[in-house]
């Protein structure tokens, strides 16, 4: 008898892992909150007419980057219905498109604040928390658990506890917190993740950030596939938040909504906030496939990708 | 450039085997993402892949002070529903730079450590394989908590069929020439060394996971039928003490069942000589005659005492 | 299963009856461990007669461990291996595994339970629980932040089934203080149902020992005057009435060790050589031990008062 090949499957054993349509960068035009809502429509204009260079300039460096000029760029819009809840969809959205169009900028894309904690039942921000690997301080060889403040993450190790070990022992002396990766000085970063009243868990707004950074990176799955599709408009838009999809697709012609590179056009004041969104996103472990799912695409297409992610992110403050 | 790891195995603390779907339960140790299973020759499943940091000295046989940066990947696994394994490697990289990187660099390459400075591989895997410094990485802690997270599960009634010790088996994976060396240390510390052709797979580490496996199933029975005393005690009382191997162990010997057609050669090698195989068979003989006897002997004292 | 070892006061005799305790389960076949949580004063391991770590050990110990001085595992010693005694350093045939965990050198008390201290020490119950049939924690005496720890250890290990030995010994202050520490404010009852513990399930799960004891019938007595012995049979007697009354009586002990001279001259392992070969401990005090090393795992011993 000659010997036979025999291969045997099963489904339950195996890893499937979604791909996501990609951009080649995505531009976050703004991001929307209650007081500038109350500002009314005129500090959304002037906000976008800060924003339409920038948004152009990248625009047009992508295309000089990619063969043909056929660089494919989308824009996003995000709306704080998380923190606080104001006005509807139906009355905000068109004032938003309105005024985007007065400086001569298409969204693309709008998506809700709250989506990033929350979306179509799938936990994202308990994901991204379950993903974090936290950055460890010299000496860290595994015999521990990793120190974890709930609730807090820092780049470094924090100051020890002051007061004695064991009775008649030493006491511990004050000690500065430390970078880990620091170059002669630290800068010692601990952000709040989240804080719990009642039983109820509020995501803090850098932790929310993060969230939204990763999946308009396309990085996140739940069970292999996308945590979330950006569904197409419909003609009215909702009376109420909760009616209106996490990511809403307005321009039928627009590009992918995720895409390898971000770019955030934000105000100075989103400085420290974005701080911190870098210090969680550079211990958020993504999935090893996904990555080089991601790198193998733009390989594809010619294009040499930042290994970290957090160097396929980038800001302008304005 | 190498590859390091260590794997321990314990019973599953319940009093049954526990099925498929309570094993999926248990393993679920990261949201969002599946619990593998399959179920041919015997149900296996295996938890997620996770990541702990690490930024550490390096075990060195010259006693060199090599510091390495970078994560582990470990995972937890139960097969047959009965035996419980923590598993944890990591491949040793040279990095390009003699300084601690940001961290967003080493979770762009997860699973790997890098050497920060210069270092030899031979001087790396000789320490490691020996006695690693107490300050060192220590990849047994971390896989001992991915076996407790599966121990302490709520789903699991903690009342075991009897009572064993973990076994570690640690281990380490360079390129070369074929080869591999199974060394039994104390009574729960095993190594393996072995040289693989071409670069590293995952299934180098399923491989030395299979072993670990089979060594705890040898080292578990083997303890068994020493607490038995054969010979030492009444039958009937061995033939208790004897029954929860019968149980619970005898039918889990699966040898290379999930190992990669590329490596089961190391599994051949090794069961030629020690003969891994060979001993679990002669001890599996050893249980079922000694029970074969003890209920010969019962049945002919039933009939004895009808006869009367 | 886990059993704590506890005693109203020092000097009661704990620690040697405990370990004689482990020692006799060992040799009953089953594998046990010894774990010296008497932190300010780990002596275990002269009880043992394992000279390397008589005061505690000098490598990684319970302390360093617990308090997390980078130990992931504490330092163990294998008794049949390394006890300097030669008559306990060969296994016995049929006996199981017996193992110390001692103690730092040096060490002190918890200053208090902090949190990552009280996980460890789940994390080792329940490791030592998957290996070894029993484990014999000597909590040390009185009330301590060990005695808390262990408190609350076992309200997160809630399959793990666990007792509670009082050690104590047959005089007046000696009664009313191990009653005190069992139901007295803040003592074990108190502290374990503030931490979770069912008051009642927890009251079934803790015994009295009562050491040291000198029955007024015993051999030794013989030489003794008639009014000397009247006297302490009514001492006897008064102190049984006072147990009862304090709840720390008859059905609630779970067995006496009479007083050797041995115990009281040199704290040691009473091994079957001593009583039939060299004869300087008593049967009686062996037997003792024995029955004492069957009755804490027998449930028949242990049904609800």
């Amino acid at each position: 008898m000659t010997s036979v090949n025999a291969t045997f499957g099963e489904v339950a054993a195996e890893r499937r892992i979604a791909s996501a349509p990609l951009s080649h960068v995505s531009i976050e035009l703004g991001h929307l909150y209650m007081e500038d809502f109350e500002a009314g429509p005129e500090r959304l204009r002037e906000q976008f007419r800060r924003v339409a260079p920038w948004a152009g300039t990248v625009r047009s460096s992508w295309q000089d980057r990619v063969p043909g000029g056929r660089a494919r760029v989308s824009t996003c819009f995000l709306i704080d219905d998380y923190f606080s809840r104001f006005s509807t969809p139906a009355e905000l959205v068109p004032m938003v498109l309105e005024a985007a169009a007065d400086c001569d900028l298409t969204i693309d894309y709008i998506a809700r604040e709250s989506a990033c904690a929350v979306s179509d039942g799938v936990e994202l921000a308990r994901l991204v928390e379950d993903r974090l690997v936290n950055d460890p301080p010299p000496d860290t060889n595994g015999s521990r658990p990793p120190v974890k403040e709930s609730g807090w993450l820092c780049n470094g190790a924090r100051s020890p506890q002051v007061g004695t070990v064991q009775a008649m022992g030493k006491a511990n002396r004050w000690a500065p917190p430390l970078q880990n990766a620091k170059r002669g000085h630290s800068i010692f970063v601990d952000v709040e993740l989240w804080d719990e009243n009642g039983g109820k868990r509020t995501w803090s707004c850098p932790f929310l950030a993060a969230v939204w950074q990763l999946l308009r990176l396309g990085l996140l799955r739940t069970d292999g596939r996308l945590p979330l599709r950006p569904v197409m408009r419909e003609d009215a838009f909702p009376d109420d938040w909760e009616s209106l999809p996490a990511v809403m697709q307005l321009n039928p012609a627009a590009a992918p909504f995720s895409a390898y590179t971000t770019l955030s056009v934000l105000s100075p004041r989103f400085l420290p906030v974005e701080l911190a969104v870098r210090t969680i996103l550079s211990q958020v472990a993504v999935d090893g496939d996904v990555l080089r799912q991601v790198v193998a695409r733009s390989g594809g297409e010619g294009i040499r990708l930042e290994e970290e992610l957090v160097d396929r992110i980038s800001y302008v403050f304005a | 450039m190498l590859v390091m790891g260590e794997v321990h195995t314990g019973l599953l603390q319940n009093s049954g085997e526990i099925p498929e779907s309570t094993c999926r339960d248990v393993l679920q140790l990261l949201s969002g993402e599946r619990v593998r299973v399959s179920r041919r020759p015997i149900v296996y499943a295996v938890s997620p892949d996770l990541l702990t940091g690490v930024d550490c000295r390096l075990p060195s046989a010259s006693q060199s002070r090599i510091r390495g940066a970078g994560t582990v990947l470990s995972r937890s696994s139960i097969t047959g529903g009965r035996v419980v394994q923590g598993s944890s490697f990591t491949r040793i990289e040279r990095s390009g730079s003699d300084r601690r990187q940001p961290w967003s660099h080493y979770l762009a390459r997860p699973g790997v450590v890098e050497v920060l400075g210069k270092v030899k591989s031979r001087d790396l895997a000789d320490g490691f394989a020996e006695d690693p410094p107490a300050d060192g990485l220590d990849l047994g802690a971390i896989s001992a908590r991915f076996l407790d997270v599966v121990q302490s599960s709520p789903l699991l009634d903690r009342r075991a069929p009897f009572k064993i010790a973990r076994t570690r088996l640690r281990w380490v994976a360079e390129e070369g020439e074929p080869a591999i060396r199974f060394t039994l240390h104390s009574e729960q510390m095993r190594t393996v060394r072995l040289v693989h052709t071409g670069e590293f797979t995952p299934a180098v580490a399923d491989l030395c996971e299979d072993l670990a496996l089979h060594d705890w199933l040898l080292t578990a029975l083997l303890v068994i039928i020493e607490r038995a005393r054969i010979g030492g005690t009444p039958g009937p009382e061995a033939a208790v003490k004897l029954a929860p191997a019968v149980d619970h162990l005898l039918h889990l010997w699966m040898p290379s069942a999930r190992v990669d057609d590329v490596l089961s050669a190391y599994w051949e090698s090794l069961d030629r000589r020690p003969g891994f195989t060979r001993q679990w068979q002669s001890l599996v003989d050893r249980v079922r005659d000694q029970l074969a006897v003890h209920t010969l002997a019962f049945l002919r004292e039933k009939s004895g005492g009808g006869a009367r | 299963m886990l059993i704590f070892a506890i005693s109203d006061k020092g000097g009661t005799g704990r620690s040697v009856t405990s370990t004689n305790i482990v020692y006799r389960h060992a040799l009953q076949g089953n594998d046990v461990c010894y774990l010296d949580f008497d932190f300010g004063s780990p002596t275990a391991g002269a009880i043992f007669s394992v000279g390397s770590v008589a005061r505690g050990t000098t490598r990684k110990g319970l302390h360093d461990y617990l308090l997390g001085e980078g130990a992931p595992e504490p330092h163990r010693v294998d008794v049949w291996t390394e006890s300097d005694r030669e008559g306990l350093r060969t296994k016995p045939p049929g006996a199981g595994r017996l193992v110390l965990l001692p103690g730092n050198e040096g060490g002190g008390e918890l200053p208090a339970v902090e949190e990552e201290t009280l996980r460890r020490c789940v994390q080792l119950f329940s490791r030592l629980d998957e290996e070894f049939d029993l484990v014999m924690v000597d909590v040390s005496a009185g009330r301590s932040f060990t005695a808390e720890m262990v408190l609350q250890a076992t309200v997160r290990l809630p399959s793990v089934p666990f007792r509670w030995l009082v050690f104590h010994r047959w005089t007046r202050q000696h009664i009313i203080a191990a009653d005190g520490l069992v139901t007295g404010a803040d003592g074990l009852l108190d502290a374990g149902t503030r931490f979770g513990h069912d008051r009642n399930a927890l009251r079934d799960r803790i015994r009295f020992v009562r050491t040291a004891v000198l029955e007024p019938d015993a051999a030794e007595l013989v030489g003794l005057r008639d009014e000397q012995r009247a006297w302490l049979f009514a001492c006897d007697t008064e102190l049984r009435e006072l147990a009862s009354r304090h709840k720390v009586g008859r059905t609630s002990m779970l067995g006496k060790i009479p007083l050797d001279p041995i115990l009281q001259w040199r704290e040691q392992l009473i091994s079957d050589e001593d009583v039939l070969a060299s004869k300087i401990a008593n049967a009686e005090t062996a037997a003792a031990f024995d029955d004492l090393a069957k009755k804490i795992v027998d449930d028949a011993a242990w049904e609800g008062l």
